[in-house]
C-alpha cells in the first residue's frame, strides 16, 4: 500500500483518537477519576447522532449538539450518583461503578436502537477527495479541524482561565480548594458534563468513518486508556501528541501488518512502555 | 464597643469514630480581637479551627452552632462559610504546589462585597504586605520556603475578603526570628481592622501579641482570659513546657 | 460463637446444600441452574480475594476464567485428556498467565492496574475471536462428557455434573476461608488498609498482589474448567464483559468479606436471569444497576442493611452490664 495514503490515514487517525480520548484526559488530569463506561458513552454518542439524522430527519449540525446534551445528562447522573464515593476518593468502587454504567447504557442501547449494526452517514463522509492518488473524505478534514481546535481551547481554558484554575485546584488538592471557596462537588459534576459532550462529540465526528454497533466501545477505552498513559495521565498536550502517534502507528500496522490486531499491538506497545518506565509516565495535576 | 461576637461557637463537638477530640460549651472572637488557641501536641487545636469551618481532612462529625456576625453557619458546607468571609489557613499543605504564586492568589471565587466589617485585598495590597511573595510570584508553590508558604496562605485567606480568619500554626517549623515576624505581621493585621483565631504552640511568643488566650486540653478548655492575666497562670506554665516536651 | 460449634454449622449446611436441588424439585432446568450458580460462584471466589481482601480491581478475571476453559477444551479435544489431567493443565496455564500479567502490573498502581487488566480481557478477546488455534470465531466444538472411567463416574447431563460442580464449589470456598486465615490472607487486608503501614512492618505488597493473584487465579480458572465440560463447546464469549460485570457484583452485592457471600450475590443473580428474566438488554441494565446502586449506596452491601436486625437481637440475648463490641 501507498505510504504517503497511510501517513494521511494515520493523521486522521491520530486525531480522531485524541478527540476520543479527551473527555477522559480532562476527567483524570482534574478529578483523578476513570471511566470505564467511555466506550459505551462514545457508542451511545454515535447512537443518538444517527438516530437524529436518520430517523428524525435533524441536520448533522443540529444531531451533534443534542448528541452531547445527552452526553452531558449521562455523564451528570453518573457523576451524581457516584459523588459520595468521589468525595471520598474511593477510586476502587468507583471503576467499578463506570464500569456497570457501561453495561447499564450497552443494555439500554441495544434496546432503544436495536442490535444491528448501522451506518452514520453525514453530509461529510460521503463527499471523497482525490488528491493525486491519496484520498479521504471531507469527514476526515473535519474531524483534523475540530480535533485542533478542541485541543487548543481546551489547553488555553484549562492554563489561562478561571475556570480552568479552579479546576486544577481540585485535582490538586480538594479539600485545599474548598478552602479557597471552591465548590468541589461542583467541579466534579462540571468534569464528568464535560466528559460526556466531548466524547459524544467524538463520536458525532469519527463514528461515521465505520459502521456502528451498540456492543462496540470496547476498543475506544482501550485507544483512549493508551492514549492518556502515554501522554503523561492528565496532560491535555501530552494526550494530543500520544493520539497522533497512535493513529499514525495503528494505520501503518493496519496496512502492513494486520488490521485485527492493531489495538492489540497498540496495547503491547503500551505494557513494553509500562514495564520498563512505570514511574516515568508521571501524573500532571490539573491537565497541563 | 459592640457586644456581639464576630465569630461565635457553642457546644462545638468534634469526634472521630467513637473519640470525642473535641467539647467546646462557646468560645468567641469579638470585632478586631486577635485570640490564641494554646495547648498541648493533640490537644485539639486543630480541630477547633477546622471545626469552625466544618472542614477536615479526615472525616470527623461535628456539631454544635457556629455564628459569625449573628448569621447560623452551621449548615454551611465549609465552602459557604469562606463565602462568607470565614477563612482558615489550615496546618500541614496550605499552598497549592502545581500553581505558581501568581495563580494562587488569583480570586478563586467572587467573594460577595456586601458583608459587613469585610475587607477586600486586592493583588498589590497583599503584595504590599509581603513583598517577598512579589518576588517570588512566578515561582511554583512547591518551590516556596515553610516561611513563604504561610505567607502565601495568609495572603491567599486575605484575598478572599475575611471577615474573622482562622490560623493554625504559622509559626511551625520557622527559625525563631522569623516566628516573631510572622506573628508580629498577624497582630498587624488584627490592628487594621481584622478578627483572628491563632492557634499557636509557642506560648511565650504568642502571648506577646494577642489579646486573650484559650488554653485547650484533651479537647477541653481549661483556661481563658486576657494575655496579661493569663500571663501568670501556672497552668500555661505547663502548657508551655508540655509543648517542648513533645 | 464457638469454632467447634462452627464447624459443625458449616458441615450441616455443606450436607443440606448438595441437596438443595432435590428439594427445589429436582428438575433438568434446576440442576442446570444450581451447576451454573456453583461455576460462577467459583469464578466470583476467585475475584473475592483480589477484591475484598487485596482491594483491587483486577479486571481480567475474565481473562482467567477463559484461559481455564480453552485449555480444558484444547486438552480434551486435541489431546484426549481426562478431566484430571485436563484440570492440572488448567491450573498450569493459569499459574503461567498470572504470573506474566502480575510481573506486568507489580509496579502499577490503582487505576493503572485497573487499567492494564481491563485491556488484557479486551485485547484478550480479540485474539480469542481471531485465532484459528482457539478456533476463531467458531470456538472450539466437541468438548466429550465429564468422565473419571477409573471411578466409574459419568457426568451426561447437568444432574449428573452436580456433585462435582458441588464439591468444586465447597472447595473453593474452602481455600477462600483458609485464605483469609492465612498469613498472606492477613498481609493482603494489612496492604489494603494501610499500605505504609504494611510496609514498615516488613511486607512486601508487591510481593503480597502477586502472591494473590496466583492463589486467586487458579480458582476462577477451575470455574472455567468445569464450564468446558458443561457447555461442551467454548467460544470467545467467554471472554464477554457479562462475565465480569456478574463476579463484580456477586462480589459486592451481599457485602464485602462475607465468605458465603459471593454464592449468595451469584444465585440471586441466576435465580432472576433464568426464571425471572425480562429478556436480555433489560437483563442487562438490572444486572449493571445492582451493581451500581450497592456500591453507590449500600457500602456494605444488602447484608449491611440487614444486619442492624440481627443485631437487635443479639442486643436483647447479651446480658445487661456486658459492653458489646462496635461493629467497625
Ligand atoms: N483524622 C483523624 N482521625 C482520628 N483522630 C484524629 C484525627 N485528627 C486528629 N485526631 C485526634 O484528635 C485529637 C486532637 O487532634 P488535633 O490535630 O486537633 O491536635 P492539635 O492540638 O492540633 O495538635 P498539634 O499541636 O500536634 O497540631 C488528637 O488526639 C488526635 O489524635
Ligand atoms: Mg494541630
Amino acid at each position: 500500500m501507498n505510504f504517503t495514503q497511510q501517513l494521511v490515514n494515520g493523521i486522521v487517525l491520530g486525531h480522531a483518537y485524541a478527540l476520543i480520548a479527551i473527555g477522559w484526559t480532562v476527567l483524570l488530569g482534574v478529578a483523578r477519576l476513570v471511566n470505564f463506561g467511555h466506550g459505551q458513552m462514545y457508542m451511545l454518542g454515535a447512537f443518538v447522532t444517527w438516530y437524529g439524522v436518520s430517523r428524525l430527519g435533524l441536520p448533522y449540525f443540529v444531531a451533534i449538539p443534542v448528541a452531547m446534551l445527552v452526553g452531558v445528562a449521562v455523564g451528570y447522573v453518573m457523576q451524581r450518583v457516584m459523588l459520595q464515593l468521589t468525595l471520598k476518593q474511593d477510586l476502587v468502587s468507583i471503576m467499578i461503578v463506570t464500569l456497570g454504567f457501561g453495561y447499564v447504557l450497552h443494555g439500554a442501547a441495544a434496546l432503544f436502537f436495536g442490535s444491528t449494526g448501522q451506518i452514520l452517514e453525514t453530509p461529510f463522509s460521503t463527499k471523497d477527495i482525490y488528491w493525486g492518488d491519496l484520498w479521504f473524505t471531507y469527514q476526515d478534514i473535519a474531524i483534523v479541524i475540530v480535533a485542533i481546535l478542541f485541543f487548543a481551547v481546551l489547553k488555553y481554558v484549562i492554563d489561562r482561565t478561571r475556570i480552568g484554575r479552579l479546576a486544577r485546584m481540585v485535582a490538586e488538592d480538594p479539600q485545599l480548594a474548598q478552602l479557597a471557596g471552591v465548590n468541589v462537588r461542583r467541579v466534579y459534576l462540571g468534569v464528568f458534563a464535560f466528559e460526556g459532550a466531548a466524547v459524544a462529540l467524538a463520536a458525532a465526528l469519527v463514528a461515521p468513518r465505520t459502521p456502528i454497533l451498540t456492543s462496540m466501545g470496547f476498543d475506544e477505552v482501550i485507544i483512549t486508556f493508551v492514549v492518556v498513559v502515554l501522554g503523561g495521565i492528565g496532560s491535555v498536550t501530552g494526550s494530543y501528541v500520544a493520539g497522533l502517534a497512535l493513529g499514525l502507528f495503528t494505520a501503518f500496522f493496519g496496512a502492513f501488518v494486520s488490521p485485527a490486531y492493531a489495538t492489540a499491538a497498540a496495547f503491547a506497545v503500551l505494557i513494553a512502555v509500562l514495564v520498563v518506565r512505570p514511574g516515568g509516565l508521571a501524573v500532571s495535576p490539573g491537565g497541563r | 464597643m459592640n457586644t456581639r461576637p464576630v465569630l461565635e461557637a457553642t457546644n462545638l463537638r468534634v469526634a472521630y469514630g467513637g473519640n470525642i477530640a473535641l467539647d467546646v460549651p462557646r468560645i468567641a472572637v469579638r470585632e478586631r480581637e486577635l485570640v490564641g488557641v494554646v495547648g498541648a501536641n493533640g490537644a485539639g487545636k486543630s480541630t477547633l479551627v477546622n471545626g469552625l469551618l466544618g472542614w477536615s481532612r479526615g472525616s470527623p462529625k461535628v456539631s454544635g452552632k457556629v455564628m459569625l456576625d449573628g448569621k447560623d453557619m452551621s449548615r454551611l458546607p465549609p465552602h459557604e462559610r469562606v463565602k462568607a468571609g470565614l477563612l482558615l489557613i489550615p496546618e500541614g499543605k496550605l499552598v497549592f504546589t502545581q500553581m505558581s504564586v501568581e495563580e494562587n492568589l488569583a480570586a478563586s471565587v467572587n467573594a460577595p462585597h456586601d458583608g459587613q466589617g469585610r475587607r477586600h485585598y486586592s493583588i498589590d495590597d497583599v503584595y504590599t504586605l509581603f513583598p517577598r511573595l512579589y518576588e517570588r510570584r512566578h515561582h511554583l508553590g512547591s518551590q516556596l520556603s515553610g516561611g513563604e508558604r504561610q505567607m502565601l496562605g495568609i495572603a491567599r485567606a486575605l484575598r478572599l475578603g475575611p471577615r474573622a480568619l482562622l490560623l493554625d500554626e504559622p509559626s511551625i517549623g520557622l527559625a525563631p526570628r522569623l516566628v516573631s515576624t510572622v506573628l508580629e505581621t498577624v497582630r498587624s493585621l488584627v490592628d487594621s481592622g481584622l478578627t483572628v483565631l491563632l492557634v499557636e504552640q509557642n506560648v511565650r511568643a504568642a502571648i506577646e501579641v494577642v489579646d486573650r488566650l484559650v488554653l485547650l486540653e484533651r479537647g477541653r478548655i481549661i483556661a481563658e482570659g486576657p494575655a496579661s492575666e493569663m500571663r501568670d497562670d501556672p497552668r500555661i506554665a505547663e502548657a508551655y513546657l508540655g509543648a517542648h516536651v513533645a | 460463637m464457638n469454632s467447634g460449634i462452627k464447624t459443625v454449622l458449616f458441615a450441616a449446611l455443606a450436607v443440606i446444600g448438595f441437596f438443595v436441588p432435590t428439594l427445589l424439585g429436582g428438575s433438568g432446568a434446576v440442576y442446570a441452574a444450581c451447576v451454573l450458580i456453583a461455576i460462577f460462584a467459583v469464578m466470583s471466589y476467585g475475584l473475592d480475594i483480589v477484591v475484598s481482601d487485596l482491594g483491587e480491581v483486577s479486571l481480567a478475571h475474565t481473562v482467567f476464567f477463559a484461559v481455564g476453559a480453552y485449555t480444558t477444551a484444547l486438552l480434551s479435544v486435541s489431546a484426549g485428556l481426562g478431566p484430571v489431567l485436563s484440570l492440572a493443565g488448567a491450573i498450569l496455564m493459569v499459574l503461567l498467565v498470572a504470573a506474566a500479567l502480575g510481573f506486568v502490573t507489580l509496579q502499577l498502581r490503582e487505576f493503572v492496574f485497573s487499567l492494564v487488566t481491563y485491556a488484557v480481557a479486551v485485547v484478550a478477546a480479540t485474539i480469542a475471536q481471531n485465532w484459528d488455534f482457539l478456533g476463531g470465531s467458531d470456538g472450539l466444538r466437541g468438548i466429550p462428557a465429564f468422565e473419571l472411567s477409573w471411578l466409574g463416574f459419568k457426568a451426561r447431563n447437568d444432574q449428573e455434573l452436580w456433585p462435582v460442580a458441588y464439591l468444586l464449589l465447597l472447595v473453593a470456598i474452602y481455600l477462600v476461608s483458609a485464605f483469609r486465615r492465612s498469613k498472606l490472607g492477613q498481609a493482603a487486608m494489612m496492604v489494603h488498609l494501610n499500605q505504609r503501614l504494611a510496609v514498615t512492618s516488613g511486607v512486601d505488597p508487591q510481593r503480597i498482589r502477586l502472591q494473590v493473584f496466583l492463589v486467586s487465579a487458579p480458582i476462577t480458572a477451575s470455574a472455567g474448567w468445569l464450564y468446558a465440560y458443561q457447555r461442551a463447546y467454548i467460544s470467545a464469549d467467554v471472554l464477554e464483559t457479562y462475565f465480569l460485570i456478574l463476579m463484580l457484583t456477586a462480589v459486592v452485592v451481599m457485602g464485602r468479606r462475607l465468605l458465603l457471600g459471593p454464592l449468595l450475590g451469584v444465585a440471586l443473580i441466576q435465580i432472576q436471569e433464568k426464571f425471572f428474566s425480562f429478556g436480555g438488554y433489560v437483563d442487562k441494565i438490572i444486572l449493571g444497576s445492582v451493581l451500581i446502586l450497592t456500591l453507590a449506596f449500600l457500602p456494605n452491601g444488602l447484608f449491611g442493611v440487614v444486619a442492624p436486625l440481627r443485631n437487635l437481637f443479639i442486643r436483647r440475648a447479651t446480658p445487661v452490664g456486658k459492653t458489646i463490641p462496635e461493629r467497625s
